[in-house]
């Protein structure tokens, strides 16, 4: 079966330094994978090559088969790629509802449209405020995204990935920030996604990702120095060297 | 209901300028509308993309010469001549369209420079386009039997003209495109990630505004009678984008008082004192220092109730 997310042998540098080295991982479809690692592993490199923000100085990213190394990020989207960012970044001059109409557009033609306000699409407004119930902010769709707590905003970041109703969802830690009721509140989120979406996570909070996670992907030093369950991660003694050693 | 009321009132004002305000003032509300419209050109790609663009005057000015041009030395009639020079706006707008490649302050300068090619070409160029001199007698616009006659009618054309530009705006503002221009300026990267070709989205609302720059240009050289190469100059293209802030960037009615502002100012001001510059100067000052959402943002304001120091 052909792997959701296929890294074949990726290095990502930054002049002198290998953040990520000659990396391989396949992740299959529907699979929860969380990538977890201490500061400076490689992480959000890895992410990002995934997602199209860095492009590998080597090696390759296939998704479902097509390689996307030196993709354009709007055209993995348009193949079925959704993503958050681990600082939260949304349309913060927009009202939530506007937010959100652009993830739906994001992916229809119909965003090249001058002619006709957004208003006079039949059924958009309404998939869109059906979209902002999941996430719980159907209430507040007419405010602007400024006044959103944080949480909310990083609520509003998954709707805005989830709209695309993506094959490949990459979440850059959504618990980060976040008081512990509202951690709970995305973890229990995020676990009621259908499992046919495959789920790319890093995520700090080891609980969250444990309890998340079917397999979890351990780097150091910008290399993978485990793939496996969470029980083997937790039972394994180079990774509590790594990385529980230091928390 | 109250801004259906304030809408019909302003209309009707506006319908009956030219029966008791005289000719002075009819032509100078012409020429509000006329930079009104140059103004909102340069503010869809301000207040709606965050692009400070400093190039409109050009696309005013080549829309202008075209039509002129054909209509002086060619003889050519209204009905060609004029949505000639708005294609011909177009056209240069899609090319100098590639500044968007660039952002912030690059986007700045290149427009700068591409306006002043515009700019010395119209002035170097003077077997072509007249020189310092310009093209002059510029009759004014007739189709067929339909002839405009006087400054009264020709204002007529104008408010027509200008309020089929500010209805097409509106709607392109509220479409899905306009949105996705406002969300580009809030965050391109977010955007991108949401599936937006970004560079694309940006040509395009550099082209649209292109053709507003066009029309007004078009409006402008019937109304003037002639063109120089000052319609092209950087302060014309400066002046469009002002008027959009003092009036209130990312509004429609913004940009009609900021040209109002500023036109009656030189203009009328000007007549009975001299430093009205001075006076233009304070007010650019004035707003930006207390007023950055300008005249529309201090309504606003007003109008939610926030005495405050809220910005």
């Amino acid at each position: 079966m052909t792997a959701a997310i296929q890294v074949d042998r990726l290095a990502k540098a930054f002049g002198g330094l290998r953040a990520v080295d000659e990396v391989s991982i396949a992740i299959p479809p529907g699979e929860r994978r969380v990538l977890i690692g201490p500061n400076g592993a490689g992480k959000t490199t890895l992410f990002n090559c995934i997602a199209g923000t860095h492009r590998p100085t080597s090696g390759r990213v296939l998704m479902f088969g097509t390689d996307i190394s030196q993709m354009p990020e709007n055209r993995r989207t348009a193949l079925g790629m959704g993503r958050t960012f681990q600082i939260s970044n949304v349309c913060t001059d927009l009202t939530v509802l506007e937010n959100l109409l652009l993830a739906v557009l994001g992916t229809d033609r119909r965003k090249w449209i001058v002619y006709r306000s957004t208003g006079a699409f039949p059924g958009l407004h309404d998939r869109v405020l059906a979209g902002l119930a999941k996430v719980g902010l159907a209430d507040r769709a007419d405010e602007p995204v400024k006044f959103l707590s944080y949480g909310e905003r990083r609520q509003l970041e998954l709707a805005l990935a989830l709209s695309s109703h993506p094959k490949v969802l990459l979440l850059d830690e959504p618990c980060a920030g976040l008081s512990p009721s509202e951690r709970q509140k995305l973890f229990q989120t995020v676990s009621a996604l259908p499992r046919d979406i495959t789920l790319i996570m890093i995520e700090h909070d080891i609980d969250i990702a444990l309890a998340l996670a079917d397999r979890v992907t351990v780097l150091h030093h910008g290399r993978v120095i485990l793939d496996g369950t969470p029980d083997e991660v937790q039972s394994n003694a180079q990774v509590r060297e790594v990385y529980f050693g230091h928390v | 209901m109250m801004r259906l009321l304030l809408a019909i009132i302003a209309l009707a004002v506006v319908l009956a300028v030219p029966a008791f305000a005289g000719e002075f003032w009819t032509t100078l509300l012409t020429q509000i509308m006329i930079f009104a419209l140059l103004a909102l050109s340069a503010d869809l790609l301000l207040g709606s993309a965050g692009l400070f663009s400093l190039c409109q005057a050009s696309f005013f000015a080549v829309a202008a010469y075209t039509t002129a041009i054909l209509q002086v030395r060619h003889g050519v009639g209204t009905l060609i001549a004029a949505p000639a020079g708005v294609l011909a706006g177009t056209l240069l707008a899609l090319v100098f369209a590639f500044a968007v490649r660039t952002r912030g302050v690059y986007f700045i300068l290149i427009t700068l420079a591409f306006g002043y090619i515009v700019w010395g070409v119209a002035y170097r160029w003077a077997s072509f386009t007249g020189g310092d001199n310009g093209v002059t007698n510029v009759p004014l616009p007739a189709i067929g039997p339909l002839r405009v006659t006087g400054t009264t009618q020709y204002y007529y054309v104008v408010l027509v003209v200008v309020l089929l530009c500010v209805w097409a705006y509106r709607i392109l503002t509220a479409s899905p495109f306009g949105l996705s221009l406002r969300g580009i300026k809030s965050s391109e990267t977010r955007m991108r990630s949401l599936g937006y070709d970004i560079g694309r989205h940006l040509y395009m609302a550099f082209v649209l505004a292109g053709v507003f720059a066009s029309i007004a240009g078009v409006l402008y050289v019937y109304h003037n009678r002639f063109i120089n190469p000052v319609a092209g100059s950087f302060p014309v293209s400066v002046e469009a984008v002002l008027m959009a802030i003092i009036g209130g960037s990312g509004t429609i009615l913004g940009p009609f008082i900021g040209a109002g502002i500023v036109l009656i100012l030189r203009n009328w001001v000007s007549g009975f004192f001299h430093y009205y510059t001075g006076m233009l100067g304070i007010v650019f000052i004035v707003t930006v220092l207390w007023a950055p959402k300008g005249i529309m943002g201090l309504i606003a304001r007003w109008k939610s109730g926030d005495r405050g120091e809220g910005v």
